[in-house]
């Protein structure tokens, strides 16, 4: 649980996550809390454009994670077998590698 | 008293040889030495080494008060309100708290922070057995002896950092959806109305229905009565009284 507070994630290239559940389903328990994470105030002042919509459904769908990137990319996460810090990190060091990618585009636009 | 009157110190110390901090372990004189040794700390030894003793069972966890109390809370809000929201609560900051709880206390809805070890005991042994799986990671839970579902859900949606997820109004468990449909519904008023105003429908047309035969019947007669007034004299009584 401290885990997973602890990661942090630099939500810059995200344009908007969307994180659907269904929260009369069992597995729903790491989505809920990676949603409770997102929401963090660290995560957040990292990109205030960042859109984060929970989608609340009632039809026994599996909890799934929607993140789209800036530059059009798409990251879909199950969540159903998936844990909190898992997702994190895995959101992290994505983010933290389309960084490095803008930061090198722009030292090569700006020598 | 009398002013103390000066006193030679009980104790001198003789500088004899070296000083008393040196750089070298200085001996301990003897009678210190042997001070120690006689002052020296012993733990307790219990009689019986306690790994030969039976396993002690861990005592029962002795019931918290506060916990009784939150619980004894829950309980009263869940009589007590005819609709309970359960809403996913991420962090927020706190003046957007302050506001929301003042929107929601305008339609007289009042925001509750619960703890789940709290309530998922309480909901156990209570009939609301089915709104056990919502109670994981931050809860909170809107109460409201109304049911005013729509100005609630358009307060929360304001706020993206509070999620409905299920609601029990009036003793009937509700989805996301079945709260968004329960909204859309009319007033009581206009329902019961409406209900009264399909049922009274039937009855209204009896009397109309009843009076058909015999109304069609003497359209006809008088049809008949014309036709034969027409062709016979005028002054004949009529063959059949009307039926009216």
């Amino acid at each position: 649980e401290k885990m997973a507070s602890k990661i942090s994630v630099v939500l810059r290239p995200v344009k908007s996550i969307v994180v659907r559940f269904c929260p009369f389903e069992p597995n729903v328990e790491s989505t809920r809390k990676f949603l409770q994470c997102i929401f963090h105030k660290k995560i957040q002042a990292t990109n205030r454009n960042c859109e984060v919509t929970a989608d609340v459904r009632h039809d026994g769908s599996e909890p799934l994670v929607d993140v789209v990137f800036a530059d059009g990319d798409r990251l879909i996460m199950k969540g159903a077998n998936l844990t909190t810090v898992e997702m994190l990190t895995a959101l992290g060091s994505r983010c933290n590698a389309k960084d490095l990618k803008e930061e090198q585009k722009s030292k090569k636009k700006s020598p | 008293a009398p002013l103390p009157t000066a006193w030679l110190p009980a104790l001198q110390l003789a500088r004899r040889g070296s000083k008393a901090v040196t750089r070298h372990w200085k001996a301990m004189h003897f009678q210190r030495q042997k001070l120690l040794a006689v002052t020296e700390y012993l733990p307790p030894r219990p009689a019986v080494p306690p790994r030969c003793l039976p396993a002690q069972r861990e005592h029962p966890q002795e019931e918290d008060g506060y916990a009784r109390l939150l619980r004894r809370q829950v309980e009263q809000v869940f009589r007590s309100s005819r609709m309970v929201a359960v809403c996913q609560y991420n962090s927020m900051p706190d003046e957007d708290v302050v506001t929301m709880r003042y929107y929601l206390r305008k339609h007289n809805i009042e925001v509750k922070f619960v703890l789940n070890e709290i309530v998922r005991p309480v909901l156990a042994q209570s009939k609301y057995r089915n709104l056990l799986p919502l109670f994981v990671c931050r809860n909170i839970l809107l109460v409201s002896p109304e049911t005013r579902a729509r100005e609630m859900l358009r307060v929360l949606k304001g706020i993206p950092q509070v999620n409905l997820l299920g609601a029990c109004i009036d003793n009937t468990i509700l989805s996301r959806q079945g709260v968004e449909n329960f909204s859309r519904l009319p007033p009581l008023e206009a329902s019961q109305g409406q209900t009264v105003g399909a049922l009274a429908l039937l009855p209204s047309q009896t009397s109309s229905l009843l009076q058909h035969g015999p109304s069609l019947l003497t359209a006809l007669l008088d049809e008949h009565i014309r036709r034969l007034r027409g062709t016979a004299a005028p002054g004949e009584p009529p063959q059949e009284q009307g039926k009216g």
